[in-house]
């Protein structure tokens, strides 16, 4: 997700990328179901992490399910970040009466049903099919392997997790600078979602991109890293 | 033969699959006829609209958060699940490919995208997805079948071991007493003998009483009772005593009893557990001090109480305490087939009873009781 991006501050930072368990490279044993059933156990991941590596006041950025993973660990170890940048949050995907987050709860069990219908059409069908298929070399087979590597189970639950969150009363009391990168024509996080999380996070920065889609990290990285770059 | 051009754009227009010309965001540029007719929308009111506004809402979110992304990653995906919306709010499923138009004249890096209809493929997958829960669901009947049968054999094997064993002593006991009565010993050490020799033979006996209700209690009957009403269970406590008595002459067996009224029980089952419970605090209790048996009944209420001094049960122990083939630390020339108090508990149970256990530095007490009615 961030192989376009990250290059661009290794000089004059530390940058430390990780998968959230249950994907990529992560070690599948560590998944449980019962801990990642709720963000909260990625949160305490992230937590750990950071202790792990002794950060303290951090520049934490991360991308949809993953922005509102970090805005959740600032709040538990206060002191951890100093800075949230955040590129297509979404603190709630199903509209809530005059909250609009862009799907019905109808249409989000479909997309779950879905999934589960299809996990090998998906998983295990899809991935090694892509495997084989890549037109550019410079993306490793590795790279494209972690991407699509997913249990089947762990991606529908990770579903469920992500797409029944509702964190919209913890937006308030996020008290660390934060910039909200929001893409055009985004369909998972639209406009008036990262609207809505900029009136919510007080003092908050929000960038309109020019990218279009969920993804600006892959679609459109020289502007997601001038865009961090300017409010570093 | 040589193609035309309108060869060349039959052959675009009505393949028998759907093919989009599209922006890499997902913006349609072309569209085959084909296409057109399977959603019912204009070609040229294809043209403009984004990939995303022709998939059904949950397949668009999963569009754009699996399928986009390697696009983006790789310039191409193949066999996508997904759902097309029709211009009447039908369902089209498809399988998806797609490559990007890449080469050194051309920059804009146009994405080709293949439907084909998916329909039976579909109904295929889901076949198999149910297949493949229905064969993991059978493994697992297997696999408990299994546990459940190591577990059998692994008692069986404990079983055949503690039964040898303890069959064996209280045998040799017999032999050895009836060797020393062909050689005519005075009358008062004849007597001692006969009394040790009919000990054993009441150890034996209820040794293999024990082992046969076991038996029928893993066969999944439990414990079988033939209730009786009317019972006075005062003599059968006092019998069950006496021959405990006899069994361990030197030791002291004091019995309170109350039971003023009959109750509905089987008697030959309650005499068991009380001889279970006797005999586990002989074994267990110390010797100096005497073995107590309370029993009394109410109008709700039958119970039996024995307790032994001694030292206590450790916690360890009185988790394992009601499981068949549980052996505390004791002599080896005393030890049972650990089956007594299992079976004690099973014949509470089966009365619609308890059976408890306190065990502290001054006394050690297991209680029997047992809902009685009015008999």
């Amino acid at each position: 997700m961030w192989r376009y991006v990250e290059p661009a501050f290794r000089s004059g930072f530390r940058t430390v990328l990780y998968d959230q368990v249950g994907a990529g490279g992560s070690d599948l044993r560590a998944y449980d179901t019962e801990k990642y059933s709720r963000l909260d156990g990625y949160v305490d991941d992230l937590i750990e992490l950071c202790g792990e590596l002794g950060l303290h006041d951090a520049i934490f950025v991360g991308h949809s399910v993953s922005a509102m993973i970090g805005v959740l660990a600032s709040l538990k170890a206060p002191g951890l970040f100093g800075k949230l940048i955040l590129v297509g949050p979404s603190p709630r995907y199903i509209d809530d009466g005059e909250y609009v987050g862009g799907f019905s709860a109808d249409q989000i069990q479909e997309l779950l049903d879905f999934l589960g219908e299809n996990q090998m059409g998906w998983a295990a069908a899809i991935a090694p099919a892509i495997m084989g298929n890549s037109d550019r070399p410079e993306l490793g087979q590795e790279l494209v392997d972690s991407f699509c590597r997913m249990d089947p189970e762990i991606a529908k639950q990770f579903a469920h997790v992500t797409f029944t969150s509702d964190n919209r009363d913890d937006l308030p009391k996020v008290d660390v600078p934060t910039v909200i990168l929001q893409c055009s024509d985004d369909i998972i996080a639209p406009t008036c979602v990262g609207e809505y999380v900029h009136r919510h996070i007080a003092g908050s920065t929000l960038v309109q991109l020019a990218a279009t889609g969920h993804c600006p990290n892959l679609s459109a990285p020289g502007e997601v890293i001038d865009v961090i770059r300017a409010h570093l | 033969m040589v193609l035309t051009v309108d060869d060349l754009e039959d052959l675009y227009d009505n393949a028998p699959f759907a093919y989009v010309l599209m922006q890499p965001a997902g913006s349609i540029v072309a569209a085959n006829a084909t296409l057109s007719d399977w959603l019912g929308y204009a070609r040229d009111a294809l043209v403009g609209k984004r990939i995303h506004d022709l998939l059904t809402p949950s397949t668009r979110i999963f569009y754009e958060t699996n399928v986009a992304p390697i696009l983006h990653l790789q310039g191409a995906f193949e066999n996508a699940s997904l759902n097309l919306k029709t211009a009447n709010g039908e369902t089209v499923a498809v399988t998806a490919a797609a490559s990007t138009r890449r080469d050194k004249a051309d920059q804009t890096g146009l994405v080709r995208v293949a439907l084909f209809k998916a329909t039976e493929r579909r109904r295929y997958e889901k076949g198999l997805i149910e297949a493949h829960k229905a064969s993991q669901e059978a493994e697992r009947a297997t696999q408990r079948l299994l546990d459940a049968e190591r577990e059998t054999s692994v008692l069986r094997e404990q079983f055949i071991a503690v039964l040898g064993h303890d069959l064996r002593n209280p045998l040799a006991s017999i032999n050895g007493g009836l060797r020393l009565l062909q050689k005519e010993p005075p009358e008062e050490r004849r007597k001692l003998l006969l009394e040790l020799l009919q000990a054993s033979v009441v150890r034996m006996s209820v040794l293999i009483d024990n082992v046969l209700d076991f038996a029928r209690g893993r066969l999944g009957a439990g414990i079988p009772l033939e209730l009786k009403t009317g019972i006075w269970l005062a003599p059968i406590l006092e019998q069950v005593t006496a021959e405990l008595r006899i069994g361990s002459p030197d030791r002291t067996i004091e019995t309170d009893f109350d039971l003023p009224r009959p109750i509905r029980c089987d008697p030959p089952r309650i005499g068991q557990l009380l001889s279970n419970l006797l005999g586990n605090a002989i074994t267990h209790g110390s010797p100096e001090r005497p073995v107590r048996v309370h029993a009394d009944n109410d109008n709700a209420r039958l119970t039996i109480w024995v307790a032994n001094a001694g030292d206590p049960i450790s916690p360890v122990a009185m988790e394992h305490l009601f499981q068949p083939f549980f052996r505390g630390q004791v002599r080896k020339s005393q030890q049972g087939l650990g089956l007594g108090l299992h079976i004690a508990s099973e014949i509470a149970k089966a009365h619609g009873g308890t059976l408890d256990v306190t065990s502290t530095p001054e006394e050690t007490r297991f209680t029997f009781i047992m809902p009685t009615g009015d008999g």
